[in-house]
């Protein structure tokens, strides 16, 4: 019996071994890949100048700015709208509609992102170009606008998980002491919750970054570099997805590992950022 | 008591938000529907044959959805075939054998692995192909086998997780009446631990199902085509239904293909929104069920 | 445990999927009898819609055949059969020398198409000159109204550096003049016309075999491209559609292309839109 045990033991262990080898595979595999262009030294000049083959120029810096033009524009209009969602779901729920809230919010994280692109494209892009009358529809507003609808449950739901570990009775004695909603918010649940909050935002942002379709099919796909919210831009991820449909095997194929490279760490960054909050707080 | 005025606020500007994300999710659906609900029937998916001769391959269907959804079916399950040991396994691993501090690293590098974008996932999954095209096997191509592994990549770290939690949230009377009795640690594993966390295990790979279902970003790099009939073996192209909805969405060339769209719009949003319930109707039922029976 | 019987069954299910049977029949389909391989083409995007009728033919007549199709654009095309990874690569202009040389390439001519302009069918502009068409694409021109159509601005859209269509475009009807990095990028043929048809004050450039009501095409120069007009050399943006294989084609591959060029092929190439080559 013991030697199944010691063989069972080693199973488990090699299949975990395995699954965070992915991870740092994955890494391992585009830094070789984009080797010969890290090898000249170019690693901040790619990421900063213009796309342009035509003329001998593979910078990705058209696409790493509508990256971080579009998940942030999500961002800051998805942030005001899953805050006023979650204040409806933890701590107001009038007459218990908050679970109802919650369950509608749960559902749509299983909506398919292809699904929002499509809608986009049918619906919000003509609308955004009739209301605006500049520029085709597909721009970097149309993107953040599908992308914040996207990224809201994630935040909402990080959200309500946090007002939820306030301890009841901090709450229970703002209410004893006459306090009103807003005065609950301020002085007792976000003290608490901010950390939790934070996390649940720098999640969504690193989703924003990584998400492929809805830029792919609504941002317009230019390569300059953004000059307004209703110009066309090109994410770092279409871009990839549009580089590998059509080439491989050149340069500019080797600058999209570049460019994974980048979401790599910049969603990793993220990540290990969180860590860091969360392991402070449970210090305290 | 009369509220005060910035409670008032907080009220409207709640209920605002609120009434304004219901509105947005619900414009959503209420568009395909309108648009879509027209073209749901047989003929969407199968088109001009017989519904039975393509199930039973006998003709080909052409125009229809049913390669797609053929091509979707099979990338889940091998995507689930080849997740689901290693995912179990690892969690396992995580839950029962591992050591805290090895434990942490360990739950970082899977946090990480969550975190990739599917694209990057597929570009791995492409380079990868080319890879061994060039130096192993100059018959490989982009097709089913890798597309299933480049998404079991990305379904892993759900599946780690919810192993991991289901193990660990289980109640001491559970963990340690069998080992009272004289089982081994790999005994009360299989026969009494996991056993009591299928629920959640469960609802996990139901998740995990509907992660592959709508995927696209890996699959578009990975073998998915535009036009290819059911896959014959697991090296060949294959069509899914999300990569026809994008597809169809930048290049349809007249209003029937469109509306074809909107019907595949429809069957994918729900086939995820029916997993989804039915991780969470498992998770309960099968939850009460395990911890009350007598 | 029912939980393990059901897992049986479906695995059970799957085994029976894999079952295979079917036939049909034609003559000059004949050739592709006994066959029994997978057949993969890519490439160029205006090839797409005739690739797709003649695998349909091909398929249903013989199951047993496999014809896959990806787009991607004529660069890919070339690549991906230099490298192996097709059977057929289409491109929608010739092969440079390099690439030639480089992958040993075979090319094969069945058709002649146009590359024109084209505007939403709402847009008061029909005909253009060359200089205003390279000011529009360069983007110096930026509002319809400055060409006598209404006051609103012009979305240019242009595909991407693998494509056939564009490089044919930029060379012959813009004569290498710039396009503006602001232009809106799409993937293909079909990609493009459904843009343009979308956005009334669009401008974009697509195979003439791809022209219907949903778009309309400029009138460049006084010469309006047309099937005709391309055929008899009056409308000069015009391209081959090419086949290339590496190496000589041969097996399915030769055959598919052969059907191509035969008379069944001829007529698919012309109700597509294109011109089939004598």
């Amino acid at each position: 019996m013991d030697i199944k045990e010691t063989i069972f033991k080693s199973i488990f262990f090699s299949a975990s071994v395995f699954s965070a080898g992915i991870t740092l595979f994955i890494s391992g595999f585009m830094i070789v890949l984009a080797l010969p262009i890290l090898k000249q030294g170019l690693f901040f000049d790619m990421l900063t100048s213009p796309w342009a083959p035509d003329h001998g120029l593979f910078g990705l810096g058209p696409m790493i700015v509508g990256t971080i033009c579009i998940a942030f524009m999500a961002l800051v209009i998805s942030f005001p709208i899953s805050l006023g969602c979650s204040f409806f779901i933890g701590i107001l729920n009038p007459k218990g509609l908050g679970k109802w809230l919650k369950k509608m919010v749960e559902s749509m994280t299983a909506i398919p992102t292809v699904i929002y692109g499509f809608v986009g494209i049918f619906l919000l892009v003509p609308l955004v170009r009739e209301l605006f009358l500049k520029g085709s529809g597909m721009c970097i507003l149309s993107a953040a606008i599908m992308l914040s609808v996207l990224i809201s449950p994630t935040m909402i739901l990080f959200f309500v998980d946090s007002f939820a570990r306030v301890p009841q009775s901090d709450l229970n004695a703002v209410d004893a002491l006459g306090g009103n909603t807003v005065q609950k918010f301020f002085y007792v649940v976000l003290p608490h919750s901010w950390k939790g909050m934070l996390t649940g935002i720098i999640l969504s942002f690193g989703r924003a970054m990584g998400d492929t379709l809805i830029a792919l099919m609504i941002s317009g796909n230019s390569v300059a570099f953004p000059g307004s919210v209703l110009d066309s831009a090109r994410t770092l991820t279409a871009h990839i997805a549009l580089i590998i449909a059509a080439d491989f095997d050149s340069i500019e194929f080797k600058t999209i590992f570049l460019g994974g490279i980048f979401l790599y760490i910049m969603t990793s960054a993220s990540i290990i950022l969180t860590k860091f909050l969360f392991r402070k707080k449970n210090n305290k | 008591m009369k509220p005060e005025f910035s409670d008032r606020l907080f009220n409207y500007f709640s209920w605002g938000c609120s009434m304004l994300l219901i509105g947005a999710v619900l414009t959503i659906i209420s568009f395909l529907i309108a648009n879509g609900y027209n073209v749901l029937s047989l003929h969407l998916i199968f088109d001009d044959t017989r519904p039975l001769d393509a199930i039973f391959l006998k003709t080909q269907v052409f125009d229809g959805l049913f390669p797609a959804i053929a091509g979707t079916v099979f990338l889940i399950l091998l995507s689930i075939l080849f997740a689901v040991p290693i995912g179990l396994a690892t969690g396992i691993f995580l839950a029962e054998y591992c050591p805290p501090k090895i434990k942490r690293h360990f739950s970082l590098l899977f946090d990480i692995l969550a975190g990739i974008p599917s694209i990057v996932v597929g570009l791995f999954g492409f380079c990868v192909t080319l890879f061994l095209h060039h130096y192993f096997y100059s018959r490989l191509f982009p097709c089913l086998l890798i597309s299933a592994f480049s998404l079991a990549f990305l379904i892993l770290p759900y599946i780690i997780w919810t192993t991991q939690i289901s193990l660990e949230t289980l109640p001491l009377s559970v963990r340690l009446t069998a080992p009272g009795l004289g089982a081994t640690k790999l005994q009360n594993i299989f026969y009494v631990l996991l056993p009591s966390s299928l629920s959640g295990i469960l609802s996990g790979i139901i998740l995990s199902i509907g992660r592959c279902a709508e995927d696209t970003a890996v699959i578009m790099l990975t073998g998915a085509v535009a036009s290819a009939g059911i896959p014959r073996s697991v090296f060949s192209s294959f069509e899914a239904l999300p990569f026809y909805i994008y597809y169809i969405s930048s290049q349809y060339s007249d209003n029937s293909e469109l509306m074809k769209g909107y019907g595949a719009c429809l069957i994918l949003l729900f086939i995820c929104i029916t997993l989804f319930v039915l991780a969470h109707w498992i998770k309960k039922r099968l939850y009460q069920k395990i911890l009350y029976q007598p | 445990m029912t939980f393990r019987n059901l897992m049986v069954t479906i695995l059970f299910m799957i085994m029976l999927f894999f079952l295979v049977a079917g036939n049909c029949f034609s003559d000059e389909l004949d050739r592709f009898k006994g066959e029994k391989q997978i057949l993969r083409i890519s490439g160029g995007t205006a090839h797409i819609p005739v690739m797709k009728e003649a695998a349909k033919r091909i398929m249903t007549f013989n199951p047993d055949i496999r014809i896959t199709i990806a787009g991607g654009g004529s660069g890919a095309g070339i690549k991906q059969v230099g490298e192996g990874l097709v059977d057929i690569g289409n491109s929608g202009r010739k092969a440079t020398e390099a690439e030639i040389n480089k992958y040993g390439l075979k090319m094969i001519k069945w058709a002649i198409d146009g590359v024109a302009a084209v505007v939403n069918p709402k847009n008061r502009i029909k005909t253009l000159t060359r200089q205003e068409l390279q000011d529009i694409f360069s983007g110096k021109i930026t509002n319809w109204k400055e060409l006598g159509g209404n006051d609103k601005p012009i979305n240019v859209y242009t595909r991407d550096k693998a494509s056939g269509t564009r490089s044919v475009f930029w060379k012959k009807a813009l004569k290498k003049s710039d396009i503006t990095n602001k232009a809106n990028v799409v993937v293909s043929n079909g990609a493009m016309k459904t843009a343009v048809k979308n956005d009334p004050y669009s401008i974009g450039y697509i195979s003439v075999g791809f022209i219907n009501d949903s778009v309309f095409a400029i009138v460049l120069d006084g010469v309006k491209p047309t099937l005709d007009s391309v055929k008899q050399g009056h409308y000069k943006v015009a391209r081959g559609l090419y086949s290339n294989t590496k190496g000589d084609a041969k097996g399915l591959a030769k055959k598919f292309i052969d059907y191509l060029l035969g008379p069944d092929g001829r007529k698919m190439v012309l109700e597509k839109g294109f011109i089939p080559v004598n």
